[in-house]
């Protein structure tokens, strides 16, 4: 894994790890903002469930597993992947390409758990809470989610990935998991469910994880009464082989990559080899859904030998395209520029 | 004498600007092992590279949540100078779990 910090652990996963549909969990990437919690052990584990509802509840690791249990197929991205690649630079964890995977979560709805406490209809937001705590002063961990996206039905309390239990470093014993949106929304180590009137107004909500309203001129500041929550993620491709800055024989290659679009589908992806003169289409496999990624690949025939820049570009279902410039941000969120590898190809 | 005296004054003042910097940029670097290691690893500041109103905005963030800073200017003057935009991006560090795997 690439280490970007070691206390606590800021972990990106290495591009070569992302030539399959799903990806490993022990390579899946990893994002803390506060020290992870002591061992939460499964059998005291409770989770609350209260604020505006009929039935507080109090729930084993036992009760969330007699509900329905669903399985949804969804990208994790964090927020900030690609923040390494602004200019001018931004503080935070200078991301490449890696802070994402792709993984299978299972477990009950959100919907269902808020059905069984009776959850009020004028709750219009739900807050999460997790077991992590800020050291000195530094802010709880607390996100609110509006409450149609909580009881969209495949908005889950993720207490598998990949099959297995959900890892300690990935949220043990349950995590939330809000598809198509930003990482950030998919609260790790659950222990309070929430139904409120208002969204919270801790630091994770404001002014951390907002967008600005309006597009800032590269190297200024925020302005804090245009900035908002950000909800769904952008149309993005990547490309996986080949890898960055290598060299190969001159001959027949494929060129492999994914392709993922929050809440939306992925449509096509087009590649070009030439700096972005000449595009064509790429095949996509795997079944079109919204919130997980594609695979797709292209074989491509080089005549020469030399130097050649390779560009991907994605369109999704609500007609978005990938851009060439990334808007500039000054948290460095939400980075979606067509991806560009460099290959060297050599007379064999 | 006329002209040597400025020079001569400038080169002094120089030489002692650069010796203060000096001791500056080590209090700085031991201001960071006090203020900043106790919540996380220096790897997460080492990794960035800010310009120095950036850098000081980060270390008045930090101060809102709690650390304790005795030597700010010290602190500041060793991350604009070590870690500073104008620096290049440090190579990535790989960590040794997993390599094995394909």
């Amino acid at each position: 894994m690439i280490l970007h910090n070691d206390r606590p652990e800021d972990l990106e996963t290495p591009v070569r790890y992302f030539d399959s549909y799903l990806t490993p969990v022990d390579v899946f990437f990893v994002r803390q903002h506060i020290p992870r919690p002591a061992p939460i052990d499964p059998e005291t584990y409770r989770l609350t469930v209260n604020g505006m509802v009929s039935k507080p509840l109090s729930l084993s690791l036992a009760d969330l597993k007699k509900l329905p249990q669903y399985t949804v197929p969804a990208v994790l991205e964090c927020t900030g992947n690609g923040r390494g690649f602004y200019s001018p630079k931004v503080p935070g964890v200078q991301w490449g390409r890696g802070a994402i995977g792709n993984a299978e979560w299972s477990g009950p709805r959100i919907a269902d758990i808020l059905k069984m406490a009776g959850a009020s209809s004028g709750a219009a937001f739900l807050e999460t809470d997790g077991a992590d705590t800020g050291l000195a002063k530094t802010p709880d961990f607390i996100r609110s989610l509006p409450m149609t996206k909580a009881l969209h039905p495949a908005t889950l309390l993720a207490l598998n990935m990949n099959g297995q239990p959900v890892p300690t470093l990935h949220g043990f014993p349950a995590r939330l998991l809000v598809p198509g949106w930003d990482g950030t929304s998919s609260v790790k180590w659950v222990i309070r469910l929430t139904a409120a009137a208002e969204a919270n107004k801790g630091f994770f909500m404001n002014p951390g994880y907002r967008y600005p309203k309006y597009a800032l001129p590269p190297g200024t500041p925020a302005r804090p009464s245009e900035l908002e929550v950000i909800e769904g993620m952008p149309v993005k491709s990547t490309i996986t082989a080949p890898e960055d800055q290598s060299k190969a024989p001159l001959g027949p290659m494929t060129i492999r990559g994914f392709a993922w679009a929050g809440e939306q589908s992925i449509e096509r992806v087009d590649v070009s080899t030439d700096g972005g003169s000449r595009w064509r289409e790429a095949r996509l496999s795997g079944p079109k859904l919204p919130f997980a990624w594609r695979l797709w690949q292209i074989e491509w025939q080089p005549a020469d030998p030399g130097y050649y820049t390779i560009l991907s570009r994605a369109s999704d279902s609500a007609g978005r395209v990938q851009p060439i410039v990334a808007e500039w941000n000054p948290s460095g969120y939400l980075w979606n520029a067509i991806d560009r590898v460099g290959v060297t190809l050599e007379k064999a | 004498m006329k002209i040597l005296l400025p020079i001569a004054l400038a080169v002094l003042t120089a030489s002692a600007a650069w010796s203060a910097d000096q001791a500056v940029l080590d209090r700085g670097k031991k201001e960071e092992q006090q203020s900043c290691v106790p919540c996380h690893s220096l790897r997460l500041i080492h990794s960035q590279r800010l310009s120095r109103a950036t850098w000081s905005k980060e270390l008045d963030k930090m101060a809102g949540w709690g650390t304790v800073i005795h030597d700010r200017d010290a602190l500041l003057e060793y991350l604009a100078a070590n870690y500073g935009d104008d620096k290049p991006m440090p190579a990535p560090a790989i960590s040794e779990d997993g390599t094995g795997k394909k």
